[in-house]
Order: C-alpha cells, then sequence, then structure tokens
C-alpha cells in the first residue's frame, strides 16, 4: 500500500518536473522572438529611451510601411530570392542525379566514390569555403554570383546521400517493367524516381533555399554593398538617406527576413523533420 | 551480323551482359558527373590550392612576387600567442556549448518521447529556432540582452534602477553559447527523438515485468542504445564548434572594417584565421592556419571514433546503419 502510494506520487512529480521543464523552455525560446517583435512597432526614440521602456506608447506599424519606402528591402530580398531559388533548384536536380546513381548502379568505383561522399560529410565547411574564395578571386569572380551557380550545379554529399537512402527503399519492380519496355534510365529517372521523390525534392529545395537566404559570410566576402544579399544587409540597421539609423525599422525588416523561413517551415515541417532525421543535416 | 549467329547462345549473354555492364558504368558516371566535376573543382583543387598558398607569403593580390616559404607558416603559428589564446577560448567554447547542448536537447527528447499533452505544439516550437537564420536570431537576442537598450535590463531596472548588464559584451562566451543553445536545440531533439522512437517497446515492457523502475530502465536500456546517436551529435558537435565563425562575427558585427575585433572571450580559432586572411591579407598564414584546423579536426574525430569503441553500444542499429 505504502509502496504504491510512493510510487503514484514519485510518477506525479516526474509528470509536473516534465511539464515544468517543457514551459520553462518554451518560454526561452520564445523571449527573443517576441522582444523583435515587440521592439519592431517602437519608434527609434522609444528604443534608444532610458529608462528603457519594454512595450511601445503607441504600437508603431508604420515601421513595417517604411521599410518599403525608404530601405532597398525589396530590391534585396528579390535579389537573394531569386538566387535562392536557382541554387536551390539546381543542387535539389544534381542531388537527386547523385543519389540516384548511388542508389541504382553499382559499378567499378561507385563504392569508393560513395566512401568519399560519407567523409565529405564531416569536412568542415569553413575548410572549403576559404581556399575556394581563394580562388574565385583569383578567375575575378567575386562581386558575381557565379560562386553560388558552380557550387549548386556540384550538388551537396548531404542531399546525395538523402537522396540515396530515399531512392533504396522504392522498389525495383517497377523500373524493371519500365526497362522491359525499353526505358533507359534517363527516363527512369525523369519519369518513375522524380516523380514519386516530390516530398524529398521540396525539402530539399527548402534546406537549399534557406542555406542562401540565411547565409551571412559568403555574401559578405563575396559581394560588394550593391549587390549584397539579405543576410548581410539584415546585420547591419538600415539607414535613411539623411544618414539617420533606423533601427527599430530595421528590426521589422528582420522580422520580415524571418517570415518566409516559418512559413515555410509550419507547410513542409512533417518533410522537413523528416529529411533533418536521415541526413543529418541542420536545417 | 552473321559471326553472332554463329557465337554460341551463352557467348552472346556474355557479350551482352559485358555491355549491359558498360552501359550501367557509362549511365553511372554520367548521372554522378556534376557532383564528380563540382568534388574537383570546387573540394580536391581548392584544398591543394588552400595547401599550396600556406607555403607562400601570398597577400591576395600580387601572385608575381610570391615567396615560397616552406613550413614557415606552420611554425609561425606554433609560436602566435594568439592561436594558442584562441584555441584556448575555441576548447571553452566547444566544452561549454557542446554538453550544455547535448544534455538540454536529450533530457527535452526523452520528456517528449512520453505520452505529454500538446507533444506536437513543444516539438514544432523547439524546432522553430532552426530555421531562424544567424543574423536575425543575434538581433532577436540582442533586442533582449542589450547593455542599453535591452528588454531584460529593463525590466530589472522596474526593481533595481539602473542597471545596466554587458550580457553579451561582459559574459560574451556565456551569451553566445545561450544563442547557439537555443538555435540548435529543435535540431539535436529531432535527431534523438529519433534515436528513442527507434528503441524496441518489447525491451522496455520486459524490463519493467522484471520489476525495473524508471530510472533502472534509462540506465540499462534507454542509455546504452541511445549511444550511438550521442555519438554521432558528439562528432557532428566537435567539428562545428571548432569551425564556428558566423556567431562571434555576427554578434559583434565585425564585417570587412579594419581594426574591428571581437571581445578577447569569444576571440575564437577562425575569428583569429579570419581577421588573419580578410583584414591582413595574409592569405599564406592564413590558410596553413586552415589547415592545422583541418589535420586538428581529423585526428580529434578519429580520437572519439576511437573512444567509441568503449562506450558505445555496438549491437544498437546505428544512425543510417541499413546501407
Amino acid at each position: 500500500m505504502n509502496y504504491q502510494m510512493q510510487a503514484r506520487l514519485t510518477k506525479r512529480f516526474n509528470r509536473l518536473l516534465g511539464y515544468t521543464i517543457l514551459i520553462v523552455v518554451a518560454i526561452l525560446i520564445t523571449i527573443p522572438i517576441a522582444s523583435l517583435l515587440v521592439t519592431s512597432i517602437k519608434q527609434d526614440s522609444e528604443y534608444n529611451a532610458y529608462p528603457i521602456r519594454i512595450l511601445p506608447k503607441v504600437a508603431q506599424w508604420v515601421n513595417y510601411v517604411r521599410i518599403f519606402t525608404i530601405t532597398p528591402f525589396v530590391q534585396v530580398a528579390w535579389r537573394t530570392f531569386l538566387l535562392g531559388f536557382t541554387v536551390a533548384v539546381l543542387t535539389t536536380v544534381t542531388s537527386a542525379m547523385g543519389g540516384y546513381a548511388f542508389a541504382r548502379f553499382r559499378v567499378a568505383g561507385s563504392g569508393k566514390l560513395f566512401t568519399i561522399i560519407i567523409a565529405l560529410l564531416i569536412v568542415p565547411e569553413i575548410v572549403l569555403l576559404i581556399p575556394q574564395f581563394i580562388l574565385f578571386a583569383r578567375l575575378h569572380l567575386t562581386n558575381t554570383y557565379w560562386p553560388w551557380i558552380l557550387g549548386a550545379l556540384g550538388g551537396s554529399p548531404f542531399f546525395i546521400f538523402m537522396f540515396r537512402q530515399f531512392f533504396l527503399s522504392f522498389p525495383r519492380e517497377l523500373e524493371e517493367a519500365a526497362e522491359v519496355d525499353g526505358c533507359g534510365p534517363f527516363r527512369i529517372f525523369l519519369q518513375i524516381f522524380l516523380p514519386n521523390a516530390k516530398p524529398v525534392l521540396a525539402t530539399v529545395m527548402i534546406f537549399c533555399f534557406m542555406g542562401v537566404w540565411g547565409d551571412y559570410l559568403r555574401p559578405l566576402i563575396y559581394l560588394s554593398d550593391s549587390k549584397t544579399l539579405l543576410g548581410v544587409k539584415m546585420a547591419k540597421a538600415f539607414v535613411n538617406p539623411q544618414g539617420v539609423t533606423l533601427n527599430t525599422v530595421s528590426m521589422a525588416a528582420n522580422v520580415l527576413y524571418i517570415l518566409p523561413l516559418i512559413v515555410m517551415f509550419f507547410l513542409a515541417q512533417k518533410h522537413i523533420l523528416k529529411g533533418v532525421v536521415t541526413s543529418g543535416i541542420k536545417g | 551480323m552473321v559471326r553472332d549467329i554463329t557465337l554460341g547462345s551463352r557467348a552472346i549473354a556474355k557479350r551482352r551482359g559485358m555491355t549491359r555492364q558498360q552501359r550501367r558504368t557509362l549511365s553511372f558516371y554520367t548521372f554522378i558527373l556534376p557532383w564528380l566535376l563540382g568534388f574537383i573543382f570546387l573540394g580536391i583543387i581548392p584544398l591543394v590550392v588552400g595547401f599550396l598558398t600556406s607555403l607562400t607569403d601570398y597577400d591576395g593580390i600580387n601572385i608575381a612576387t610570391i615567396k615560397f616559404m616552406g613550413l614557415a607558416n606552420y611554425l609561425r603559428a606554433f609560436k602566435d600567442p594568439d592561436v594558442i589564446f584562441s584555441l584556448g577560448r575555441t576548447l571553452i567554447w566547444m566544452l561549454l556549448n557542446l554538453p550544455i547542448w547535448l544534455v538540454m536537447s536529450f533530457t527535452l527528447a526523452l520528456i517528449l518521447n512520453q505520452d505529454v499533452k500538446g507533444r506536437g505544439i513543444f516539438r514544432t516550437l523547439y524546432y522553430l529556432p532552426s530555421v531562424v537564420p544567424t543574423v536575425a536570431a543575434i538581433t532577436a537576442w540582442k533586442v533582449f540582452l542589450d547593455k542599453n537598450n535591452g528588454l531584460l535590463n529593463g525590466a530589472i531596472s522596474l526593481f533595481r534602477p539602473g542597471t545596466a548588464i554587458g550580457w553579451l559584451s561582459s559574459y560574451a562566451m556565456q551569451g553566445m553559447t545561450l544563442i547557439a543553445v537555443w538555435g540548435g536545440l529543435g535540431y539535436g531533439m529531432i535527431i534523438f527523438l529519433a534515436g528513442l522512437q527507434g528503441i524496441p517497446d518489447e525491451l522496455v515492457e520486459a524490463a519493467k515485468i522484471d520489476g525495473a523502475n524508471t530510472f533502472q530502465v534509462f540506465r540499462h536500456i534507454t542509455m546504452p542504445l541511445m549511444t550511438p546517436v550521442l555519438f554521432f551529435q558528439l562528432v557532428m558537435g566537435l567539428i562545428s564548434s571548432f569551425q564556428q565563425l558566423n556567431l562571434p562575427l555576427i554578434l559583434t558585427n565585425v564585417g570587412l572594417s579594419q581594426g574591428a575585433v571581437p571581445p578577447r572571450a569569444i576571440y575564437l580559432y577562425m575569428i583569429h584565421d579570419y581577421q588573419q586572411i580578410f583584414i591582413s591579407s595574409r592569405y599564406g598564414y592564413g590558410t596553413a592556419l586552415l589547415w592545422i584546423l583541418f589535420v586538428g579536426v581529423i585526428l580529434l574525430t578519429a580520437l572519439v571514433f576511437w573512444s567509441g569503441n568503449f562506450w558505445v553500444y555496438s549491437d544498437a542499429p546505428k544512425e543510417g546503419g541499413q546501407k
């Protein structure tokens, strides 16, 4: 009796402890985002005021209008979107091709090349990024978008691995039937594998897009201010033509900067989380 | 054609087989070609060029006056007090960031693996910071933690007027850890959760029937079966800790401007390297530091792999084990 009661109490205590941890972490997760939202509707004078005010006197929704009227947000965002989209499409196609090759062809050298893919997963990105910069600088390709395009054309070992894992689960019967009908590997890839891989294609595209959209280091070292991407632009406060810093407007811009990614995440949550698990990639 | 008919059927099959295999080889290499070219031109060649650069005094512009320095850059690195210092800071960064991240994301995964209400909502919320770009994450945290305008100091000031604690300057290392853990928590949790869901229910049930309590189940079933996942996380965490550059770079908004340096507390190894290359144009020395990092990370990873023999449970299904 006594023992049972004790056990029930421990169980209840554990539940309580569990929920407490979950809620405390949830608050910690929300705090910076909430701070950003609140401050994005303050006046700059309120942001700089002393003593520090937590809430704005009157919500300045006009900040969200001013992003478009007095900062180059739209141009930079459009540029970043186009580049992100292009990179996403190219990387996804070449990675899917690679994944298909490793999933379905066992030929001389394929095993060794796959070992290289696995080894590349643990090569620190920065070790390649800086020498690539040195090379591209010598080729006078800095301040162009070629480094992104060429990199995308090469695909990515993470995504090749992800596609391979996915294609391995495809039933062989489908392609065997197609082969009997005289389909070559390209038609099989285009007409059987790609159409049946839509969730993975979408996931990889989202990952790639997020990579370009959120990147800071590459646009910083490659591009001049007139060509730069949103990541670099967002790291600095916007300045109006008169030279006045617009702190709270740039915070509102930061909210808009995050928003598309959050929307994308909500739309494709299930697939994204699955992709994270199979490839170990950090979204 | 006529000769084909004269060959035995087995020989034809064999020849067809050969060409079929050759065709398959050709197809394989066609499909893999984009990656292969990328691997050669954006992987191997940069690595080699980087290594060759590290043997010179290249300044990023003049290739005509370049001088071969042998291993001088490498020898210099071992005498550079800033290298020793920044390595120390990187080590502290790793020892602070990695355990907190591992323990917290594992704990969250353990709780969410239970039958709790609002599981999906918590999971989504925790993962959300992972999709927030580093720049925006830092902006958001700065709004909260800034010394003069931050909301936290504002809130504390309600009780203790005039509070101006430099959460991100005086406590830069701790602040940076907070931001990194915030950003990586959901990712870590998802991977651990996937591992936990792979533990067969029968094992846990059997142990409970044998009278094991929650702690014993955790100690003798969950923990051993999770060591492969923990191992994977540890390796990935080590690699990314050592190459950390973005956080201190954006946190102090150094950019490419001359003279701006992050506070000493977060003067990580890659920041030192970044300064050498992009601020001081010491490409030769900078690439040497890069190669030292590369070799160091490989050695460390090898060490962790070796240590895995002693603590990683090998019968457990490994991450991506079914190859």
